[in-house]
């Protein structure tokens, strides 16, 4: 089995009308044995980016560091906040710099980026292990139930849901892709991320 | 350059007698009624065989079997089960009902299980008391009745969304109701519809054309059946089950 | 040990065949014998093949084009072998892949087509027919683990009807208004599909004609196993003809320009 798949777990981000949501299950697991149901893989980079890393455990300890001190050498050096698609590019040079002995994280990203008329925009972004960026308009996905996420979320999601029902799109894609993968689960949380306050819930899921 | 060493023995290949031919197979059962859908395109790796070579057959008018996996096996299955039923009927003057067919499918595959037939199989129909049922197969026979399963390459982005559709799983009634047991006709057509668009757009090996056969209990009506485009009866015998043909387009690339 | 000198043939050097494209020849072994070898000597490789199959529905009918070279490994051994075989007035068969399997198959065949016109019953085998018996064949080969190495295309037209289906060692069948066997499914399978798509009714024999030829000259521009010698096949209503063997005008002056194609050396 690929080292991709050790501890299990998987993320997805979608946009809404001006808003986003990113969500992961909660297991860590050692292959089929189930650790722990309170695992975070979801991290805030700013008030209004959060950051999902699927894929070995240590390496999301390690990414996590990383990219908390790079943001905030990049705050200090440029005296501002960092944008969704800056930070997404640092995501992929981070990753494509172990080119040849790589994180085995898949990061996924959502925000909320400023326009020059003060408003904001709704962002995504993923990339593989080696940070080949994937900027998608409706969602993206990641980890061990990526394929399920897919079919699930192709079927589910539609554009410009308000706040509420794309919590509810969201959850229901991730409750149902996570129920038919044997490496994710155990618990879901969701982020919904709007202009002036981010929404976090815990989700209660199965636990076998 | 490979090292200059004299090879002791001919190197043999192995020859394989397998292969996956791509494509996605879904059956959904009603109260009183039996979806069964499959696409119509034919691969091997990347490449596009044909883009019309069904993969669900009319076993008699109130079964259908699906067969997904490796496509010349799949021929030759559903040519065995047919002949077997064919003989079914000169022996008993009537067709094998629909649970009598599921276990014959079970024992012609565990009858292989040294050689399987590399198939994934689906049967939908019509049960004896009139239900709508669909029994689902593994290679060697392994088999259940059910009310929903989705097999081949898409079965892993289509089984989870008909969990969530079909048996309402993650989703709680709102209060003093219940969730329903079966849907009506048109809210299954609309989703295998909506289920093989959505595999269609997220895996390469499904799309070009997809078939829908509909089964309807004896007696029913056509539940707006009638609404749907391309709708064919293919129904043979009289006052009995009736069967239907739906054919659509799916994208191509 | 094996006291036979003959047998120890010559010490091999891999650089000169790295990828084993030469067969190597079977010796006769004289060592110690496994008690059921002989139950067991099965799994073949093909020695003596033909390359790509091309067909498409038209107008009139189905026309089916193959070359006239049956390949040793990389040399082109064989440069007359008719890889199109009319099986009755209805039907032909054209063949890639081993060429004494393929040959076997013609022999299938004919004997066939002498036990059903020995009934005469009044029926005769159309290309439907025929398909469905080479699948069975191929099928019940595959599945004794011991193939007949080819891919065969089945055209005809019978009783208003064209007809045009595949079928190959692993007895995959499947039908379409174009196909190809070999490097043909990669290359000139695009192309005919965008030649012919939609316009299976509208197509007359010289524009069938232009299509197949045009993508024969394709197919020998870039399969190194391919000959620009061929002959094409059409099945109308008035029953099968295959054309004499005919090439055509390459240009290869182009060669030369282009480094490691043409004739220079550095």
């Amino acid at each position: 089995m690929s080292i991709m798949q050790y501890n299990g777990g998987s993320v997805i981000a979608m946009v809404g009308k001006d808003c986003v949501a990113i969500a992961s299950d909660l297991r860590l697991g050692n292959q089929a044995l189930g650790i722990s149901s309170n695992f975070q893989k979801i991290f805030s980079v700013t008030d209004r980016i959060y950051l999902g890393l699927p894929g070995l455990a240590t390496d999301v300890t390690t990414l996590r560091e990383l990219f908390r001190y790079r943001v905030n050498m990049y705050t200090i050096k440029e005296e501002r906040e960092i944008q969704p698609e800056t930070f997404a590019h640092l995501v992929s040079s981070t990753l494509y710099e172990h080119r040849f002995g790589p994180y085995f994280i898949e990061p996924v990203m959502a925000g909320l980026s400023k326009t020059p008329s003060g408003s904001f925009k709704p962002f995504i972004a993923a990339t593989d292990l080696i940070g080949c960026l994937n900027f998608a308009k409706d969602f993206v996905v990641a980890g061990t139930a990526s394929e399920k996420l897919y079919g699930v979320a192709e079927g589910l999601w539609e554009s410009d849901l308000e706040p509420e029902d794309l919590f509810e799109t969201i959850s229901q894609t991730m409750l149902n892709a996570v129920d038919r993968d044997a490496y994710s689960g155990w618990g879901v949380v969701v982020h919904v991320i709007t202009k002036d306050k981010v929404v976090t819930r815990t989700l209660k899921g199965r636990m076998d | 350059m490979p090292d200059m060493v004299s090879i002791g023995q001919p190197q043999q290949r192995q020859f394989n007698p397998y292969s996956e031919n791509g494509g996605t197979i879904l059956a959904i059962a009603g109260a009183n009624f039996s979806v069964i859908a499959g696409d119509t395109r034919q691969s091997e790796g990347y490449n596009i065989q044909t883009r019309y070579a069904p993969k669900v057959f009319r076993l008699t008018d109130k079964a259908v079997l699906a067969v997904n996996g490796f496509a010349a096996d799949g021929s030759m299955f559903v040519k065995k089960v047919k002949q077997r039923l064919e003989w079914y009927r000169h022996a008993h003057a009537k067709d094998m009902p629909l649970r009598a067919i599921a276990r014959l499918i079970q024992t012609m595959l565990y009858s292989r299980r040294f050689f399987p037939y590399y198939v994934y199989n689906i049967l939908g129909g019509i049960e004896e008391d009139g239900s709508g049922a669909v029994y689902s197969f593994d290679p060697v026979g392994s088999y259940e009745r059910e009310s929903c399963r989705a097999a081949g390459a898409a079965q892993s982005l289509v089984q989870p969304f008909l969990d969530n559709q079909i048996y309402f799983k993650n989703q709680r009634p709102p209060p003093g109701t219940s969730n329903p047991t079966h849907l009506p006709l048109h809210e299954v057509l609309s989703l295998v519809i909506d289920s093989f668009t959505s595999a269609t757009e997220r895996h390469i090996e499904v799309g070009d054309g997809l078939e829908i056969f509909v089964v309807l209990a004896k007696g029913s009506t056509t539940q707006g059946l009638e609404n749907f485009a391309n709708v064919q009866e293919m129904t043979q015998t009289r006052e009995g089950e009736r069967m239907f043909n739906i054919r659509r387009n799916l994208k191509r690339d | 040990m094996d006291h036979f000198p003959t047998n120890w043939g010559r010490p091999r050097n891999d650089a000169f065949d790295a990828y084993g494209t030469y067969p190597i020849a079977q010796r006769p072994y004289n060592g110690l014998k496994d008690a059921f070898a002989e139950g067991v000597q099965h799994t073949q490789q093909p020695i003596v093949t033909g390359t790509s199959v091309l067909a498409i529905k038209y107008k009139d009918g189905v026309m089916m084009a193959a070359d006239n070279l049956a390949s040793y490994g990389s040399l082109a051994r064989f440069k007359d072998v008719q890889r199109l075989h009319p099986v009755g007035t209805n039907t032909v068969v054209g063949a890639g892949g081993d060429m004494s399997d393929f040959q076997y198959i013609q022999s299938l065949l004919d004997g066939l087509m002498i036990e059903e016109f020995t009934e005469q019953d009044g029926h005769s085998l159309g290309p439907a027919e025929i398909h469905e018996y080479l699948s069975q064949v191929m099928y019940g080969r595959r599945s004794q683990i011991n193939p007949l190495w080819n891919a065969l295309l089945v055209g005809g037209f019978k009783e208003g009807k064209r007809f045009l289906a595949y079928v190959d060692l692993l007895g995959t069948t499947y039908s379409a208004s174009t196909l190809a066997t070999g490097y043909g499914a990669y290359i000139a399978q695009p192309l005919l599909r965008k030649a012919v798509e939609g316009n299976e009714d509208k197509l007359t024999e010289e524009e069938a004609m232009q299509i197949l030829e045009a993508n024969l000259k394709v197919l020998y521009y870039r399969d190194a196993r391919s000959l620009n010698k061929f002959q094409i096949a059409k099945i109308t209503a008035a029953g099968v003809s295959i054309t004499e063997s005919k090439s055509m005008d390459t240009t290869w002056s182009f060669a030369e320009g282009i480094r490691g194609y043409g004739s220079q050396t550095q």
